[in-house]
Parts: structure tokens; sequence; C-alpha cells
């Protein structure tokens, strides 16, 4: 059993050294393409979906031969394992979300949920799969919390909160004009799959990669939701609405007039869209500009310029 | 610590706690004797 133990920790070290190697190394290429965001699917947590595989065959193995013990101990081990990790990678996922806005709640700790459920799992196979001593299994558990713990952290769990113009907190406000606003953009991209006209299409993924625009603008700086009020209440539901309308109309009643008609709407939301955002981007230089004289005028008082 | 080196050890640990127990309950799971129902059969 100790040759085997080292035969094993000879073969992971040199393979966490690589698979840690290899992550710089996607890290650096994906901030070379950090324009196309959401190209390639994330990573996070996979590691601990593939390192409770054998856990899985043991218990099959179990099965076979007829022991009840081990079968149940690494059962219901592979089960926790399974939805530690998914808990663990829901968290990493909704963390990344937290990070990028700039007003969020807290994210609900699954993370460390997920921790503490692949800390029992290490503690439960270790003792029913392996037969460990119960303190000896207890080690392993904690020390796999500990491992989770510096690789992944636990959860943040403050609310990056957001102050209106008067003073009062207006962050359940903005988180949730900003999410409502998500599921439409969401809506238009779902009624894509069920229009069969490609031009239509590609006019819908347009509207929908400017309104995602848009509301990236929104999150960067929440001050312009006021701006935006109009949009994200009047031309936002509208669009999806009519959007989902015609997915539902279109393939029980084939009328030229409709898909003239929805096409001229499309044309008119487009605009609408680009004009929106243009104002935006404007209302941002007009800040900087109006910063930079103030910055100036300082300076000159101070004599510096 | 750095960021880096803490996520490296964090790491290890998963490997040398989640992956080698579970390489030994495949292992316990494959070299452990056959199960005692076919002990019992009668011989002929």
């Amino acid at each position: 059993m100790g040759r085997f133990l080292l035969l094993i920790s000879a073969f992971l070290i040199p393979f966490s050294l690589l698979a840690f190697l290899f992550k710089r190394a996607f890290q650096n290429m994906a901030e070379r393409f950090q324009q196309v965001p959401q190209q390639f699917p994330s990573l996070k947590g996979f590691l601990l979906f593939l390192l409770p595989l054998p856990v899985m065959s043991a218990a099959v193995i179990a099965l076979a031969r007829g022991h009840v013990v081990e079968l149940l101990g690494n059962a219901a081990g592979y089960g926790l394992f399974l939805s530690g990790a998914l808990l663990l990678r829901r968290g990493l996922l909704r963390e990344a979300d937290y990070d990028r806005r700039r007003v969020a709640r807290a994210p609900y700790p699954l993370k460390t949920l997920g921790s503490v459920l692949i800390a029992l799992a290490t503690g439960i196979t270790a003792s029913f799969g392996v037969h460990h001593h119960p303190l000896i299994a207890v080690a392993f558990g904690l020390l796999a919390l500990l491992g989770c713990y510096l690789s992944y952290g636990f959860d943040p769990l403050t609310a990056k909160r957001f102050t209106d113009a008067e003073g009062l907190d207006a962050t359940d406000r903005v988180v949730e004009a900003l999410a409502q606003a998500e599921r439409g953009i969401t809506a238009i991209e779902q009624a894509t799959r069920e229009i069969g006209n490609a031009e239509l299409n590609q006019r819908l993924r347009r509207i929908a990669k400017l309104a995602r625009a848009i509301l990236t603008l929104l999150e960067e700086d929440p001050r312009d939701l006021r701006r935006a009020r109009k949009f994200l209440n009047v031309y936002l539901d509208g669009a999806t609405q009519v959007v989902a309308g015609y997915a539902k109309t279109h393939g029980r009643v084939s009328k030229p007039e409709l898909d003239d008609n929805f096409r001229r709407v499309l044309i008119t939301i487009e605009e609408v869209f680009t004009e929106q955002q243009q104002k935006l981007l404007e209302s941002d230089v007009n800040d900087l500009d109006v910063q930079i004289e103030v910055l100036m005028t300082q300076l000159k008082r101070e004599g510096v310029a | 610590m750095s960021p880096v080196l803490r996520k490296f050890i964090g790491l290890l640990l998963i490997f040398a706690t989640v992956g080698v127990v579970s390489c030994q309950a495949l292992v316990t799971a494959s070299c452990s004797s056959n199960a005692p129902v076919i002990h019992a059969l009668p011989l002929r």
C-alpha cells in the first residue's frame, strides 16, 4: 500500500504542476481574446468533477462483489462529491458575475456549501470506502476543506451597494432593473430559434447585441439608469413583446405584410437602440469633459497650469 | 502568501486528499476478496 501511495503521489505532483502551468497558459491566451466575451465555456471547478470518478467505479465494483458497506460508502461519497462540485462550480460562476458588476447583492454561499460537501464526501469515502480510522478520515475531510478554501476561496459576504443622487440606497432597484432587462434580452435571443427567417434573425441578433452593450454601459455606471429609464421600460419591453408575439404567430399565419411590418419594426428598434447607446456614450464623454474642466480650473487656481 | 502560491497549495491539497482517497477507494474495492455469498455456494 505504501509503494502504491508513493506511486500515486509521484504521478499526482507532476500532473498538478502541469495542470497549473496549462491553466496559466490558457489564462494568458484568454486575456488576448477578451474582446470576444463568453467565447469558451468556463472550465472553473471542473477538476472536482474529474478527481472523484474512481469512487464511482469503486461503488460499481463493490456492488458486483456484494460488499454492502463499501457500496454504500462509495455511493454516498460520490453523490456528495458530485453535489459539492456542482455547487462549487455554480458558486464560482456567480462570483465571477459578482466581480464583473459594480452593483450586486452578495451571492448565496454556494462555494462554501460546495466545499463543505466535498470535505464530507472525502471523509465518508475515506472511512467507509477505504476503511481508514475515523480520525484519519476526519483529517482527510479537513484537509480537503482547507484545499478548497485555499484554491477557490469562500463566498463574498458583502453587497456592492449603490446610493442615488438623494443619498438613498438604490441597490435592490438597480439589480432588479438590470435583471429584468437581462431577461428581456434573453427572450429576444430565444425567439431567434423559433423564427426561420435568416434575415430577420440577423436583425434580432444585432438588436440583442446592441441591448447587451447598453446594459454593460448601465452596469458600469448605474447613474445612467435614470437616463435609460425609457429604454428599459418602454423600448426593451416593447421589443420583447413584439418579438415574442411574432415568434408565436408567424408559424401559424403566413402573411407577407406581417413579415414586412415586423421588418420595419425591427429597423426602428435597431435605430432607437443605437441612438440610446450613443446618448449614453455622449453623457460619459460630457461627464469626463466636466471633470477635466474642473481639474484644469483647480490647477490654474493653484498656479500649477 | 501570494494568490498564485495559495492556489497551488490548495490544488496540491485537493489532489492529495480527494485524488488519493478516490484512488484508494478503487484499489480497496478491486483488491478485496469476493462476496461471502459466492463462497457460501455448496461445492459439488
